[in-house]
């Protein structure tokens, strides 16, 4: 490793014309003069030690050039982002990121563990593993690399290059734009519906020897065409010996665009090791009357930092977003970063989201809602309910609506409890149940209101399921 | 239903009929006089004879006092109720005399404490019960204003009522598909919808909704008494009929109502046996259900002046 006497501003010339050498022009870079050294304290050496490593693990692709070179070029002038000097991560601690050397998955798939047997879904699957895309079969799925020249593909490239110009990117969409070694492409054509054959998109995961935290960077991009509909059901988990102690950083990216009069359903579901680092990108882009349909529900990871960015690109637009997080071991931390930016007339949105915090837990939301000046008659409602189970649990919630436009419907509420409702209680046991089965009960339905919005019974079982364990097992802890 | 006043001898020694009570007559000339009167005698006739006539003992509240935790304000100023096995009681009273706090006193809301006073059901003193224990050893409250729970179905919470009495009756708990046929029958004879099980416990109710799913509850659960807090308010004519049949088909020898309402017609479905006028916190007056149309006619004062 060369010293840290760098320099970004004189890098950038030379990455623009050889965009995807970072390590090397960077090396070039550190023996030039001390006046151009003195720029350097705008990057980070930690930052371009990782960049370095993705880099030198990804193989090229004439696809991803132009996102990578611009997220290289962008990682140099970034720094490592700390709760004083980054605003978006004010509440959130990410130390844990540097708690182990990061490692990268080796690029041969097969050595990678299988993913577990597929629920049989939809007839649509594309499956990762460790960040390495594996399959991807059904009508509307691919790989990238193996999309055929044509519209689909001549899509996809033109989204690719849109997001390298994603101006609200962060550290972590970079890391993935670098990192990346294969996108998975969910392309409907124009007309096609098929949201009740969902396309299931799994993320499997696996710790490394325990002496690093084993990076991955998956990345799909999903295009409904015009009156397209589609669904998605996209799972992120933990597979590994010690099943539940795996220690791995997720970092996968999720692009969604959704074009005029289409529709796309998107259900997500998080539940990563304990020990797991997950750090989530998912951008949608709104064309006129569009529908974009959300239900989070995070359950895993130690540190969970989720980025959800929604772009109005015309008038009419329909968002509905319903997330629940649960951060149910000591120290913990769930974090959802949403911002919806309306810039045409007449686009409606309801966002809710729930949180429980029990221990030592930390969950934070920053929900932010632009209305810009020509988003007239936008009807905008948000809402945010937390539970803090125990004394030490600490939620940060940061609602925040800004109205440009003055001919708008916008709501906001949130509420942060530490008991449940008292009345509801004596309701139950005003019939006769206890007051232990009550909580559990009112507990239970506190997610289940958001989980019961996954459209897939499957993967809603399955979410209720993993819900009624972990309150019982952080019940039992306390 | 026993017929609580054929007992009521007409004592002229009663220490209640003194000169005072003749006062108000006078006064306002109502033509009244009986019926003001007779109530008046059967406050202590009644019970005594109701004691004879009557099946056991079932609910009996002594000097009950009771005031808002948070503020203290006192409410209940000293209430005596009795209500033997098959008796349908009435209590009427003014807004804020204490009629629906009684009711919740009852089933022990925390919102309230007692202060002074017995209260002992089937013999067992119900002040040291929790209420979920009041609730499973017979004693049911429909609420005035039901509560929403949003997440939770009505389905999954009517089978934790009924599972937690089955558990304390020494039943095995019913599965969600066993309690299907219990449960669809109750919701036809109230004549209500069967989606009503699959939306959340009173989310979106409509008020008749709400009145109704509370003696669909009554309806799955029993209740050796159950107290029945204005199930008239909000409800059209039709809806008042069918929850009416509801109540009067849940009464036996065994079962009693104390219902809460302002208006003679859910009494003209359901004949009280008795009927108490509240006020102040306080019991003042017990009759038959004629004491109800003298109320419906003349108001309360017609009759608080006669106190």
């Amino acid at each position: 490793m060369s010293p840290p006497s760098l320099c970004a501003a004189s890098c950038s010339a030379p990455l623009r014309a050889c965009p995807t050498s970072l390590p090397r022009s960077r090396r070039a870079a550190a023996s030039v003069s001390a006046s151009r050294a003195a720029a350097a304290a705008v990057s980070d050496d930690l930052v371009l030690r990782i960049a370095e490593q993705l880099e030198d693990s990804a193989s090229s692709s004439p696809l991803l050039d132009p996102l990578r070179s611009a997220s290289a070029l962008s990682l140099l002038s970034t720094p490592w982002p700390t709760r004083r000097s980054n605003e978006a991560f004010r509440f959130t601690d990410i130390s844990y990121l540097r708690s182990l050397p990061i490692s990268l998955p080796s690029q041969t798939p097969s050595s990678a563990p299988a993913p577990p047997p597929s629920s049989d879904l939809g007839s649509s699957h594309i499956r990762f593993s460790d960040g390495l895309l594996v399959s991807a079969t059904g009508a509307h799925a691919a790989a990238l690399a193996d999309l055929p020249p044509g519209q689909a593909r001549d899509r996809a490239a033109a989204a690719l290059a849109a997001s390298a110009e994603f101006a609200h990117r962060d550290l972590f969409y970079d890391f993935n734009a670098v990192g990346s070694s294969d996108v998975a492409v969910v392309y409907v054509p124009e007309g096609a519906k098929m949201t009740d054959d969902p396309v299931h998109i799994s993320f499997a995961y696996s710790g490394s020897d325990g002496a690093s935290m084993m990076m991955s960077n998956p990345r799909v991009l999903v295009i409904a065409e015009k009156g397209a509909e589609v669904a998605i059901v996209e799972e992120h988990f933990g597979i590994g010996e010690e099943d539940d102690g795996a220690c791995y950083w997720a970092n996968p990216v999720v692009d969604i665009v959704v074009e005029e009069g289409a529709r796309v359903v998107h259900s997500y579901v998080q539940r990563q090791s304990s020990a797991a680092a997950h750090t989530k990108w998912t951008t949608v882009q709104q064309n006129t009357s569009s529908k974009y349909e959300f239900v989070e529900v995070s359950t895993g990871a130690r540190l969970n930092r989720h980025n959800l960015h929604i772009q109005q690109l015309g008038p009419e637009t329909i968002t509905e977003l319903s997330t629940f997080h649960l951060t149910s071991q000591n120290k913990q931390i769930h974090d959802l970063h949403s911002r919806l930016i309306l810039d045409h007339p007449r686009g409606y949105s309801r966002q809710l989201h729930k949180m429980i915090a029990c221990g030592t837990g930390n969950g934070i939301f920053d929900g932010n809602i632009k209305v810009n000046r020509y988003a007239q008659q936008t009807d905008a409602g948000q809402q945010t309910k937390c539970l803090l189970l125990s004394p030490k649990a600490v939620v940060n919630v940061k609602p925040n609506l800004q109205i440009i436009a003055d001919d708008v419907k916008c709501t906001h509420g949130a509420a942060i409890s530490g008991d449940l409702d008292p009345n509801e209680l004596f309701y139950f046991q005003a019939r006769g149940v206890d007051v232990k089965t009550a909580t559990d009960a009112l507990l239970f339905s506190f997610g289940a209101q958001v989980i019961n919005r996954i459209p897939f019974k499957p993967v809603e079982q399955k979410a209720l399921a993993q819900l009624k364990e972990l309150l019982t097992l952080s019940r039992q802890s306390n | 239903m026993a017929p609580p006043f054929a007992a009521a001898a007409v004592s002229s020694s009663s220490p209640l009929f003194s000169p005072s009570s003749s006062r108000p007559i006078l006064r306002r000339q109502l033509p009244l006089t009986s019926i003001s009167l007779r109530p008046r005698r059967l406050s202590l006739a009644a019970s005594a004879a109701a004691a004879e006539s009557a099946g056991r003992l079932l609910l009996e509240v002594r000097g009950l006092t009771a005031s808002v935790k948070e503020t203290g304000q006192q409410i209940l100023k000293g209430v005596d109720l009795t209500i033997h096995e098959g008796e349908v009681h009435a209590i009427m009273g003014k807004n804020g005399s204490g009629k629906s706090t009684l009711t919740k006193v009852l089933v022990g809301h925390p919102h309230y404490e007692v202060t002074g006073g017995t209260i002992l059901f089937k013999g067992e003193n119900l002040i040291d019960m929790e209420p979920e224990e009041r609730s499973l050893a017979g004693l049911f409250m429909s609420f005035q204003a039901p509560i929403e729970i949003p997440g939770v179905s009505n389905y999954d919470f009517l089978l934790m009522a009924l599972n937690a009495r089955r558990e304390k009756n020494g039943l095995p708990a019913l599965g969600p598909l066993e309690f299907y046929s219990v449960v669809s029958q109750k919701v036809e004879a109230l004549k209500m919808e069967p989606k009503i099980l699959d939306r959340n416990v009173n989310e979106g109710f409509s008020g008749g909704e709400r009145k109704r799913n509370e003696i669909l509850q009554l309806s799955v659960v029993g209740a050796d008494l159950a107290l029945l807090d204005e199930i008239d308010s909000g409800l059209d004519v039709d809806a008042l009929e069918d929850v009416a049949h509801a109540v009067n088909g849940l009464l036996s020898p065994q079962n009693s109502v104390l219902m809460i309402t302002h208006y003679q017609r859910l009494l003209d479905l359901i004949k009280p046996s008795y009927v108490h006028i509240m006020e102040s916190g306080k019991i003042v007056k017990t009759g038959d259900s004629s004491l109800a149309s003298h109320i419906n006619e003349g108001g309360f004062k017609s009759i608080a002046t006669f106190v």
